[in-house]
C-alpha cells in the first residue's frame, strides 16, 4: 500500500483543512496510508539562522523522503498560501530538498465559495520553483468552499457529489504517483572510461586534478595540491574525494572552513563526468543518505587530566607538554581540521639567539636602527621597562664601540627583543587611552622564546639554520624559519607527536560552556560531530582557541582604535577565529584586557581577505590610489598608517602597476594574472585612461596622479605624501589595478592572564583550573603585534599553560 | 515633506533589499522622509483567538498608519514572497489593518536575473485581498536583478540605467500618493473593511 504524507497547511488551532485531511485519511484507508503532519512547531524560516538540522524540520524531511507522495491541504490567507505553509516549504528548499521530484496533490478548504482557489494557484507556482521542484499533479483541482457547512458531526463530507469528486481526484493521484515514480528512476550512468584532466578551484587559484572513471564508477580522484597553502584545505582534499567515491555521488556536504575548496573539487569532478558523456545532475541527485539526520546520539562522558580548547599551535603545544609530564590530554577542535591560524602563518618565529645570529653579517641600516634606539630619551620609556632599557643601551654601545669602522655582525639580545616588543606595541586609541605590553608577560615571552625553539626542535620541527629572517612587520632579523610548508611545519610535527604519545584530538567538537563547582573549573560541555552532547571532566582547562579576527560584530563591539570597521570586512584568518574562548572565559568571570586594539592587513583582497591575489609588489613599487583615482598616503608607511588612510578613503583602494612593476610581484604567475583578469578581480588595460574606466574613476584624474607620481620618482622626492623610497615609474603598458581593502589580521586583546597563564577574574584573582595561551589571551602585544611574535607567543605560553596546569592540579597524582 | 515607510521584506541578516531601501532613503532624502522598518522581530503569525496585535506588530502598524505611503522591498523565495513577509502581512490583516487605502509601491532585489518578478506579482495579488485593500500603484514595477553586484562600496546603485529607472518609478509614486489623497472613500468603506472577516461570510456572500 502506498505511504503518503498529508500536510495541514496552517498552524491555526481550528482548521477545516485539518478536518479535510483527517476525513481523507479515514476515507481512503484501504487505498493508502496517510500520515498527517502539523506545522504547529515549525519556526519561521530564516536564512541567517539555519534550522535544517532541528528535529522538527528533520521530521518533515525524513517523512517526506520516505513517502510515496504528499498531499498539501491549504487554506487561503490574503489571496495566498499561509506564511506557516510557505515557511516549511522554504525550509524544505534551502539546505534540504525532500520534495524534489516528489508527487504532490493540492487540496484546500475555505470559508468562502472560493475554496482557496487563489492560494492553490500560488502554491502550485511555489512548488514549481527550482529549489522545491515538486511534481504537482495537474488538473483535478479540489476546492472545498464554505467549509464550515461541509462536514457532518462525524467529520464526514455531507454532499455525496463532493465525495465522488474527491474519490476521482485521489484515484488519479495514486496513478500519478506511479507515473512520477517511473520518471524518477535514474538513468543508468555510464562513462566513457578514462582519466580526465580537469581543474578544481582552490584557495590560491586553480588546482590541477585528474579523475579516473571506469564504465560505471568514479574510481579515483587525484589532486595536485602543490600550489595550495599547506594545512588550510587539506581536509577538503581528503574527505570530498573520498565521499564522492564512497557514495558514487556528487551530493556531498562541503567541509566547514573549506567550503570554497570543497565546491571546487565537486565542480571539478562534475566537469570530468560531463566530459565522459554522463550527466552530472544525475550524480547530484544521488543523495547517498547524507542529508538524513543522524539518530539522536547518547551523551558521551569523558574524563581526562587536562582538556584543551583549540587544536592550533598553542593548543597542540600545551597538549604535547601535558603528555610529557605524564598526564592525560584531550584536545577539542570545532573545525574538521587541526592547525587553526598557525597553518596560515608565514613560518618564522621570533627568538633572540645571539650565538646563532652573531654568525651573520649586519646589513646596512641595522646599526643606524640600534644607534637611534640607544639615543632615545629614557624618560619616554615607561618606568617598568626603564632599567631594562638602560642595560640594553649599554649592550648596544659596547657592540657599536666593538665594531666601529667595520660592517659588524648581526646583534641581538633578549633585552632588544623585549624593548622592541614593548615599543612596537605602544599605541593610543581614539579615546586617548594609552596601552603597551604588560612588563611581566613581555619578559616571560622574550626570556623563553628561545627555549620554545629548542623544545620544538626536540619534538621534531626542523629549522633552517642557514638564514635568519625578518617576518613582515617584525622590525628585526630574529626569525627562526622552519623547513618547508610555512606555518604548517609546526602542526605537521605537533599533531603526530600528540597522537603518538597517548593524546586524543577530537575535531568537529565545539565547546559550549565550561563547568564549575565550588569556585573552580571542573571541565566542559561540548557538541560532537553528530550533534551529540559531550561532557568532559578534567582537572584543568586550557583555552587555546585563538582570537576574534573572523568575528566582525565582536571587533566592532570592542573597537576603540580604528575610526570604522566595515560590516563586510574580510579577514586573513581562518573562519574559526570567532572569539569562542573569550566568550567561554568571560562567562565564568574572566577579566579582559586591551580588547579595543586589533591589527589589520591593509593590502588584502576585498572579497576574500587573501593576501596572495592580484599583484603584490615590494612597497617601494606600491602606487596606491583611492576610488577617485588620487593617491592618499605614503605607500611606505606602517601597516596602521596604510589601514587608517584606507578606512578614511572608503576602504577600497587600488594598487597601480605597469608591466615593469608587475615583474617585481612575488606572488603570482602570468597564468594566474590572466585568470584573475578574466574573472574581473584584477584589471588590465593598454592605457591609463582605459584602466581608469575599468575601475570607474575619472581618466583625467588617474592620468594626472600617475604623471605626478612619475615626476616624484624622477626628483627622488614626494612633496605630497613624502614616500620614503621609490623604485620604478608607472609607464610601460599594459597597466594593472589590483583592488585592495584592509582585512582583519590579529586581535591583541583577550583574557587577562598572569605569567603562569592562569586566567584572572576582575578582582585579579586566579580562576582555579582555568588557563589561556595564544591569541585568546591579551596583555602582551598591546596595541600592535610584531610580525613573528605570535608564533613565539603560542609556543611559549602554550608550554607555560601546560606546566602550570600540571603543577597546580595534577601534582598529587604524580607524587 | 512626504512621510513614507519602507518595509524590508525579509528576516535575513544580509539583504540587498535592505540595501535598496537604504539607498532610496538617502537618494530621495529631499523628496520624502523614508523610515525603514524591519520585520525580523515580529513573531510568526499563528491566528490567536483575540485579534490583538503583539507589541512589535503594533509598532509596525503605527508607523504605517502615520505614513503617507508604504514601499515594500521583497526578495523572492520559491517564486513567491518570503514566509517572513507573508507572516507580517497576515498580522496586519488579522489585527489592525493599517494598509487599507494606503498607497503602496513594490520594489524587489534578487541575485538572479529576474529580480523578484514573480514575488512582486504575488505581493500585488495579496495586497488586493479584502482584508488588506491597499492601493498598489499600477503599471510600475522596479525589479533589481543581480543585486549582489548592484551596489558599490558606498551603497549606491552602480548602474546608471537602474538609477534612472528608480528615480522615475519613485517620482511616479510621489505623484500617485498625491493622487490617492483625492480619492476619499466613504467612512463606511473603511468601517466595512476593518470589520471584514472570512469567517463572517457564512451565507457564502462574497464581498
Amino acid at each position: 500500500m502506498k505511504k503518503l504524507v498529508g500536510i495541514v497547511g496552517t498552524n491555526a488551532r481550528h482548521s477545516y483543512n485539518r478536518q479535510l485531511l483527517t476525513f481523507m485519511q479515514r476515507h481512503f484507508q484501504d487505498q493508502a496510508e496517510i500520515e498527517i503532519l502539523e506545522l504547529t512547531d515549525v519556526p519561521l524560516f530564516n536564512e541567517s539562522t539555519d534550522g535544517s538540522d532541528s528535529p522538527v524540520i528533520q521530521n518533515f524531511n525524513q517523512k517526506i523522503t520516505a513517502a510515496d507522495g504528499v498531499i498539501i491541504a491549504t487554506p487561503e490567507h490574503n489571496h495566498s498560501l499561509p506564511s506557516a505553509l510557505k515557511s516549511i516549504l522554504e525550509w524544505l528548499s534551502f539546505k534540504l530538498h525532500p520534495l524534489d521530484g516528489k508527487p504532490v496533490m493540492i487540496v484546500g478548504a475555505s470559508y468562502s465559495v472560493q475554496g482557496s482557489s487563489r492560494a492553490q494557484l500560488h502554491l502550485r507556482q511555489v512548488l514549481d520553483a527550482p529549489g522545491v521542484n515538486a511534481s504537482v499533479m495537474p488538473g483535478s483541482e479540489f476546492l472545498l468552499g464554505r467549509a464550515q457547512a461541509a462536514f457532518d458531526e462525524q467529520g464526514n463530507l455531507k454532499v455525496s457529489g463532493t465525495v465522488d469528486f474527491l474519490d476521482s481526484c485521489f484515484a488519479k493521484f495514486l496513478k500519478f504517483v506511479d507515473v512520477i515514480g517511473e520518471l524518477n528512476v535514474p538513468d543508468a550512468i555510464s562513462y566513457q572510461p578514462g582519466t580526465y584532466a580537469v581543474h578544481a578551484t582552490g584557495h590560491n587559484g586553480e588546482i590541477p586534478m585528474s579523475v579516473t572513471l571506469s564504465k560505471d564508477r568514479i574510481e579515483n580522484i587525484q589532486i595536485d595540491t602543490s600550489t595550495e597553502t599547506a594545512g588550510i584545505s587539506d581536509v577538503a582534499f581528503e574527505r570530498i574525494p573520498k565521499a564522492i567515491i564512497d557514495g558514487q555521488t556528487l551530493a556531498v556536504d562541503a567541509i566547514s572552513g573549506a567550503s570554497m575548496t570543497s565546491h571546487g573539487v565537486i565542480d571539478g569532478v562534475a566537469t570530468a563526468v560531463k566530459e565522459a558523456g554522463a550527466n552530472p545532475d544525475d550524480l547530484k541527485k544521488r543523495r547517498g543518505g547524507t542529508t538524513a539526520a543522524q539518530p539522536e546520539a547518547p551523551v558521551q562522558t569523558l574524563d581526562t587530566d587536562v582538556v584543551i580548547v583549540g587544536a592550533g599551535g598553542a593548543g597542540l603545544t600545551a597538549a604535547a607538554k601535558v603528555l610529557q609530564s605524564g598526564q592525560r590530554a584531550l584536545v577539542l577542535e570545532k573545525f574538521p581540521s587541526v592547525g587553526g591560524n598557525t597553518v596560515r602563518a608565514g613560518g618564522p618565529m621570533n627568538a633572540a639567539d645571539p650565538d646563532w645570529q652573531n654568525q651573520f653579517a649586519a646589513i646596512p641600516g641595522e646599526k643606524h636602527t640600534l644607534k637611534a634606539l640607544a639615543e632615545l630619551d629614557p624618560q619616554t620609556i615607561d618606568p617598568e621597562y626603564r632599567a631594562d632599557f638602560e642595560t640594553l643601551r649599554g649592550q648596544i654601545n659596547d657592540y657599536l664601540n666593538q665594531t666601529t669602522g667595520q660592517p659588524g655582525y648581526l646583534f641581538d639580545s633578549k633585552l632588544l627583543h623585549r624593548i622592541q616588543t614593548y615599543l612596537g606595541g605602544k599605541r593610543t586609541d581614539l579615546n586617548g587611552h594609552k596601552i603597551y605590553g604588560q612588563y611581566d608577560l613581555v619578559k616571560e615571552l622574550t626570556d623563553h622564546a628561545l627555549d620554545s625553539v629548542k623544545w620544538l626542535e626536540s619534538i621534531g620541527v626542523q629549522f633552517d639554520q642557514s638564514q635568519v629572517t625578518m617576518p613582515v612587520g617584525a622590525i628585526w632579523r630574529r626569525g627562526h624559519k622552519p623547513m618547508g610548508d610555512l606555518g604548517f611545519a609546526y602542526i605537521k610535527a605537533l599533531q603526530p607527536y600528540v597522537e603518538s604519545h597517548g593524546g586524543t584530538i577530537m575535531t568537529e567538537t565545539a565547546v559550549q560552556r565550561l563547568t564549575t563547582a565550588d569556585g573552580r573549573i571542573t571541565g566542559l560541555i561540548a557538541e560532537g560531530p553528530a550533534h551529540q552532547r559531550i561532557e568532559v571532566t578534567a582537572k584543568a582547562v586550557i583555552l587555546a582557541s585563538g582570537g576574534f579576527a573572523a568575528n566582525v560584530k565582536m571587533l566592532q563591539k570592542y573597537n576603540t582604535y580604528w575610526t570604522a570597521i566595515d560590516d563586510d570586512i574580510q579577514t586573513t584568518n581562518s573562519p574559526a577565529m570567532t572569539g569562542d574562548g573569550i566568550e567561554l572565559g568571560t562567562r565564568v568571570g574572566a577579566d579582559l584586557v586591551g580588547m579595543g586594539f586589533s591589527q589589520m592587513m591593509p593590502v588584502s583582497d576585498p572579497d576574500t581577505g587573501e593576501l596572495f591575489t592580484g599583484l603584490q609588489v615590494p612597497p617601494q613599487n606600491y602606487v596606491m590610489v583611492n576610488q577617485q583615482g588620487k593617491r592618499f598616503v605614503n605607500e611606505y608607511g606602517s601597516r596602521d598608517e596604510l589601514t587608517q588612510a584606507a578606512i578614511d578613503n572608503g576602504s577600497l583602494f587600488y594598487l597601480i602597476a605597469d608591466d615593469e612593476i608587475k615583474k617585481t610581484a612575488y606572488n603570482t604567475s602570468q597564468e594566474k594574472i590572466d585568470q584573475q583578469v578574466a574573472a574581473g578581480t584584477l584589471f588590465r588595460a593598454n592605457t591609463l585612461a582605459d584602466l581608469a574606466k575599468q575601475i570607474k574613476v575619472d581618466p583625467a584624474v588617474l592620468t594626472a596622479t600617475i604623471k605626478a607620481y612619475n615626476s616624484y620618482v624622477d626628483a627622488g622626492e614626494d612633496p605630497e605624501f613624502h614616500k620614503n623610497a621609490f623604485d620604478l615609474k608607472v609607464q610601460v603598458a599594459p597597466f594593472y589595478a589590483t583592488p585592495r581593502k584592509p582585512a582583519t589580521h590579529h586581535t591583541m586583546g583577550g583574557l587577562k592572564i598572569d605569567t603562569g597563564a592562569h586566567v584572572l577574574n576582575a578582582g585579579g584573582q586566579v580562576i582555579n583550573g582555568l588557563y589561556a595561551a595564544g591569541e585568546v589571551a591579551g596583555g602582551i602585544h598591546a596595541g600592535n603585534r610584531l610580525g613573528g611574535n605570535s608564533l613565539a607567543d603560542i609556543f611559549t605560553f602554550g608550554r607555560i599553560a601546560a606546566a602550570s596546569a600540571v603543577a597546580d592540579e595534577c601534582a598529587v597524582e604524580t607524587e | 515633506m512626504m512621510k513614507l515607510v519602507g518595509i524590508v521584506g525579509t528576516n535575513a541578516t544580509q539583504s540587498t533589499n535592505r540595501q535598496l531601501l537604504q539607498y532610496m532613503q538617502r537618494h530621495f532624502a529631499d523628496q520624502a522622509g523614508l523610515e525603514i522598518c524591519e520585520i525580523v522581530d515580529l513573531p510568526a503569525f499563528n491566528e490567536p483567538e483575540q485579534h490583538v496585535a503583539p507589541a512589535a506588530v503594533q509598532t509596525l502598524s503605527d508607523a504605517i498608519s502615520a505614513a503617507d505611503g508604504v514601499i515594500f522591498a521583497t526578495p523572492e523565495y520559491d517564486h513567491s514572497i518570503p514566509a517572513a513577509l507573508k507572516s507580517a502581512i497576515e498580522w496586519l490583516s488579522y489585527t489592525t489593518r493599517p494598509l487599507i487605502n494606503k498607497p503602496v509601491m513594490i520594489v524587489g532585489a534578487s541575485n538572479g536575473s529576474l529580480g523578484t518578478s514573480r514575488a512582486q506579482a504575488h505581493l500585488r495579488q495579496i495586497l488586493e485581498a479584502p482584508e488588506l485593500k491597499a492601493l498598489v500603484m499600477p503599471n510600475v514595477e522596479y525589479l533589481l536583478g543581480h543585486s549582489l553586484q548592484a551596489f558599490d562600496a558606498n551603497g549606491d546603485l552602480v548602474d546608471a540605467d537602474k538609477r534612472h529607472e528608480l528615480d522615475q518609478a519613485f517620482n511616479e509614486f510621489v505623484a500617485f500618493v498625491g493622487l490617492t489623497e483625492k480619492l476619499t472613500p466613504t467612512e463606511t468603506f473603511f468601517e466595512q473593511s476593518r470589520q471584514f472577516s472570512w469567517s463572517q461570510i457564512t451565507n457564502g456572500e462574497d464581498l
